[in-house]
C-alpha cells in the first residue's frame, strides 16, 4: 500500500474541509483524486504531504507517517511558482536538496530532466526570462527532481495550452509505465478518462464515488443499447422500448438484463446487426449527475 | 529537526541574498566613505591645511602684538619674554593711533583698580568676539599671571600658575580597572563601541529585514508550497533565521576590516589595541545583544512575512516592529548625557526595545547589573515565545494566499 488514509477529518475553524475520508492508493498506480471546487481535495493532498496536521484520523504514505516519506513524495501544487530571480539549473538543485539529494546527484538529474522538456539551453538563465509555458514545464520537472516513488499532481493541466497539455499528458503517461505511483488531481474529465486506472470522487469533504474507473463507468451506464440493423422486432425478451433515433435502434432495457443477453437473443431471431454499442457514458456526466445530487 | 535540510535552507538564504544590490550597496558604503575621505584628504591636502590653518587663526589672538596702556603699574616694563607679543602705549590716544595704523591687533586698557577688580578694557576694530577670544586666550593669561608674579614666585611655578592644568580623561569603573587612557582612550571606550553598536544594531534590521524580504517573496510566488512540502516550517525558519545572520556578519566583518584598512592604522589597531580598551564586558554582552536581539527580530519578520498577501503588506506590518526598534535611537541625546537615566532603564527590559537599547547603553557607562540580568533574561523568554507563536502563524499564514487573515483569525491560529 501507497498511501492509506483512514476517517481523515481537517476542519478549519467552524469549516469541515475533509468529513471522514477513507481511501487507499496502491503502488504503481494511476490515481485520480476528482472532486468540485472547495471540495477538500487540496487540503487531503497537503494532510497527506505533512503540510497540515490532521485533526481527526490517520494518514499513511509509503507505511510511515507522512512527515517520514518526505523525501520519496513528489507534489506538484495547485498554487505553484519559482524563485524568479534564481537560474533555472540551481532552482531544480535547490529544491532537489531539501529532498535530500546529495549536490552532485542533484545538479545530474536536474540536466537530464531539463534537457527531457527542452529547457537545457535555459539552465543558466533566470527564471524570469522562461516563458508562462516553460516556467509551466519546469514547475513539473521540479515535483520529480529527487525521483519520488509517489507524485501528487494537482491540476497539472492548468493553464497549459493544448500542445503543452498533450506533452504533459504524455510524459504522465511515460511515468506511470515506468512503475511510479501518481495520484491526479483534475477537473479535466477526459484526462482522467484518458489516464487514471481508479479514481476518488469527493464532494463536501466525503468520498461520493470510489473504485476502478470502469467498473464506475459500467454502473453509471444506462441501460440502453444503439443497435444499426434493417430491422429490430419489438417483442425482444428484456427489453422494454425500442425506438428509431438517426438510422439506428436504442433498446432501452429492464433492470438486470445485460446487453450481451440481447446481442445473442437478436443474432438467434437472425436479425443482420451491422453495429452495435452499448452507449458509453462520459465521466463528465456521472461528475455532474453525483456531485448535483449531493449539493441538493 | 533535521539538520542537513536546515543547512541547505541556511545557504541557500545567504547565497541568494548576498548577491543582492542591496546588500552590495549597503556593505560596500562604509569601504567606499573610507575611499571617498582619503582621496578627498590626497587630493586636498594642501587647501585643507589652509582651511585649519584659518580656522585656528579665528580662536587665536593673532600673530600681531596687541597694545598695553598699564595704569597699574604691574605690567611695566613688559618682561623679555612678551616683548615682541606686547607694545607698552604710554596713553589711550598713542595706543589708539598704533591700533588705527594696524601697528596691534588689539589694545588693553588697564586701569588703576586692577588689582581689585581684574577689569581690563579691550578695544579693538572687530566684533566683541574679539573680547571673548581675548580672554581666553593662554598666551594673553600667561601674560597676566606672569606679570603679577614676577618678582615673586620662580619661572616654573610662574608657568603653572598661567596654564594650571592640562586636563586627561581616565574613567575607571567601579572594579577599579582603567578604561583607557588619554583623548583615544576615550574615543576607544565610548566613541568605537557606540559606533560599533550602532552598526550592529543597523546590521540586525537589515538581516531581519532580508528575512522578511525572503518569507514573503516565497510565499507571493507561491513557491512555498513546494518548499515546505520538503521541509518542516519550523526547519525553513531556522535555516532562514542562521542564513542571514550569517549575512549579517558578514556585513559586520566587512565594515571592521575595511574601517582598520582605510583609517591608514589608527582604527587598524582597533583589533589589538581594540582588545585592551573596548571592555571585555561590552565585548561580550554586545554581541550577546546581537545574537539575542537577532533572534527575536528574525522570527518576528519571519512570522510578519507569512502573514502579508504581499511583500507591501508585510512590510507594512513589520513597521510595528521597526517603530519600536528605532525608540532608542530617538532617545540618543538622553542616552549620552545619562545612560542609566530612568526611562532608558525601563525599556532595557522591554524585549522588543530591549537589545537596541542595551546595546546603545552599554559602551555609555557602567550599566547596572540588574539590568543586564534583566534584559537578558526578558529576550531568553521571549524568544521561546515568540518562536512559538511565529511558528504557528508561520506554517498556517504560508499558506493562506490572496488575503491578509484578520486579527480574528489570527487569534484563532495562536489558540488552535
Amino acid at each position: 500500500m501507497i498511501i492509506q488514509v483512514q476517517n481523515l477529518v481537517k476542519r478549519y475553524g467552524d469549516v469541515v474541509a475533509v468529513d471522514h475520508l477513507s481511501f487507499q492508493v496502491e503502488r504503481g498506480e494511476l490515481f485520480g483524486l476528482l472532486g468540485p471546487n472547495g471540495a477538500g481535495k487540496t487540503t487531503t493532498i497537503r494532510v497527506i504531504m505533512d503540510i497540515l496536521q490532521p485533526d481527526e484520523g490517520s494518514v499513511a504514505v509509503l507505511d510511515r507517517p507522512p512527515g517520514q516519506a518526505k523525501d520519496r513524495v513528489g507534489y506538484l501544487p495547485e498554487e505553484r511558482g519559482l524563485y524568479r530571480n534564481l537560474k533555472v539549473l540551481d532552482t531544480l538543485v535547490y529544491l532537489a536538496e531539501l529532498k535530500g539529494v546529495p549536490r552532485s546527484t542533484a545538479r545530474e538529474r536536474a540536466a537530464s530532466l531539463l534537457e527531457r522538456i527542452r529547457l537545457e539551453e535555459w539552465a543558466g538563465r533566470k527564471v524570469r526570462d522562461l516563458s508562462q509555458g516553460m516556467q509551466q514545464r519546469l514547475q513539473f520537472v521540479a515535483s520529480l527532481v529527487h525521483d519520488p516513488e509517489v507524485i501528487f499532481l494537482d491540476e497539472p493541466f492548468q493553464g497549459l495550452d493544448p500542445v503543452n497539455a498533450e506533452r504533459l499528458k504524455d510524459f504522465v503517461a511515460e511515468l506511470h509505465e515506468a512503475g511510479k505511483t501518481i495520484i491526479l488531481s483534475t477537473h479535466q474529465m477526459n484526462r482522467v478518462e484518458a489516464l487514471c486506472d481508479r479514481i476518488l470522487l469527493i464532494s463536501k469533504g466525503q468520498a461520493v464515488l470510489y473504485g476502478p474507473l470502469a467498473e464506475i463507468k459500467q454502473q453509471y451506464a444506462p441501460n440502453t443499447v444503439r443497435i444499426r440493423a434493417p430491422q429490430v422486432p419489438t417483442d425482444l425478451p428484456g427489453v422494454t422500448d425500442v425506438e428509431l433515433d438517426d438510422g439506428a435502434f436504442n433498446l432501452t432495457l429492464t433492470e438486470g438484463s445485460s446487453p450481451q443477453e440481447v446481442l445473442r437473443a437478436l443474432l438467434e431471431r437472425g436479425v443482420e446487426v451491422q453495429a452495435f454499442e452499448v452507449a458509453p457514458v462520459p465521466l463528465e456526466e456521472i461528475f455532474v449527475a453525483v456531485v448535483s445530487g449531493e449539493e441538493e | 529537526m533535521d539538520w542537513h535540510r536546515i543547512w541547505v535552507v541556511a545557504r541557500h538564504e545567504y547565497l541568494t541574498n548576498v548577491r543582492r544590490a542591496g546588500f552590495i550597496i549597503m556593505t560596500a558604503s562604509i569601504p567606499l566613505l573610507g575611499i571617498l575621505v582619503l582621496m578627498v584628504g590626497t587630493f586636498f591636502s594642501g587647501q585643507a591645511r589652509q582651511l585649519g590653518e584659518f580656522f585656528e587663526r579665528q580662536f587665536e589672538v593673532g600673530e600681531k602684538a596687541i597694545g598695553v596702556v598699564d595704569e597699574s603699574g604691574y605690567f611695566s616694563p613688559i618682561l623679555p619674554a612678551y616683548r615682541g607679543d606686547f607694545i607698552l602705549y604710554e596713553n589711550e590716544t598713542e595706543a589708539e593711533a598704533a591700533l588705527k595704523s594696524e601697528q596691534v591687533s588689539r589694545v588693553l586698557l588697564i586701569g588703576e583698580d586692577y588689582l581689585e577688580t581684574g577689569r581690563v578694557t579691550v578695544v579693538s576694530l572687530g566684533s566683541g568676539f574679539d573680547v571673548a577670544v581675548v580672554g581666553d586666550s593662554s598666551t594673553v593669561r600667561a601674560f597676566f599671571v606672569d606679570h603679577l608674579l614676577a618678582d615673586q614666585v620662580d619661572a616654573t611655578l610662574r608657568e603653572r600658575a598661567a596654564d594650571p592644568l592640562d586636563a586627561e580623561p581616565r574613567v575607571i569603573s567601579s572594579g577599579g580597572e582603567a578604561q583607557g587612557e588619554g583623548p583615544w582612550g576615550f574615543v576607544f571606550t565610548f566613541v568605537v563601541p557606540y559606533i560599533l553598536a550602532i552598526f550592529l544594531v543597523i546590521t540586525i534590521f537589515t538581516s531581519s529585514g532580508y528575512l522578511l524580504q525572503s518569507v514573503a517573496e516565497e510565499k507571493e510566488s507561491r513557491v512555498v508550497e513546494i518548499v515546505v512540502s520538503s521541509v518542516r516550517p519550523m526547519e525553513l525558519m531556522a535555516g532562514k533565521v542562521a542564513g542571514l545572520g550569517a549575512l549579517g556578519l558578514t556585513q559586520v566583518l566587512i565594515w571592521l576590516i575595511s574601517a582598520a584598512a582605510f583609517s591608514g592604522g589608527a582604527v587598524a589597531l582597533l583589533a589589538i589595541v581594540g582588545a585592551v580598551t573596548i571592555p571585555i564586558r561590552v565585548l561580550i554582552f554586545g554581541m550577546v545583544y546581537y545574537v539575542l536581539g537577532y533572534t527575536l527580530y528574525a522570527i518576528l519578520m519571519a512570522s510578519v512575512g507569512a502573514l502579508g498577501a504581499t511583500m507591501q503588506e508585510s512590510q507594512q506590518l513589520a513597521g510595528v516592529f521597526s517603530f519600536f526598534a528605532a525608540i532608542p535611537y530617538m532617545l540618543s541625546g538622553l542616552l549620552f548625557a545619562s545612560p542609566n537615566a530612568l526611562l532608558p532603564r525601563v525599556l532595557s527590559f522591554f524585549p522588543l526595545t530591549a537589545p537596541t537599547m542595551m546595546l546603545l547603553r552599554l559602551p555609555l557607562a557602567e550599566v547596572p547589573w540588574v539590568d543586564v540580568a534583566g534584559s537578558i533574561v526578558a529576550l531568553l523568554i521571549s524568544i521561546p515565545a515568540a518562536l512559538w507563536m511565529g511558528a504557528k502563524l508561520f506554517r498556517v499564514g504560508l499558506l493562506i494566499y490572496g488575503k491578509r487573515p484578520t486579527l480574528k483569525e489570527i487569534w484563532g491560529i495562536l489558540r488552535g
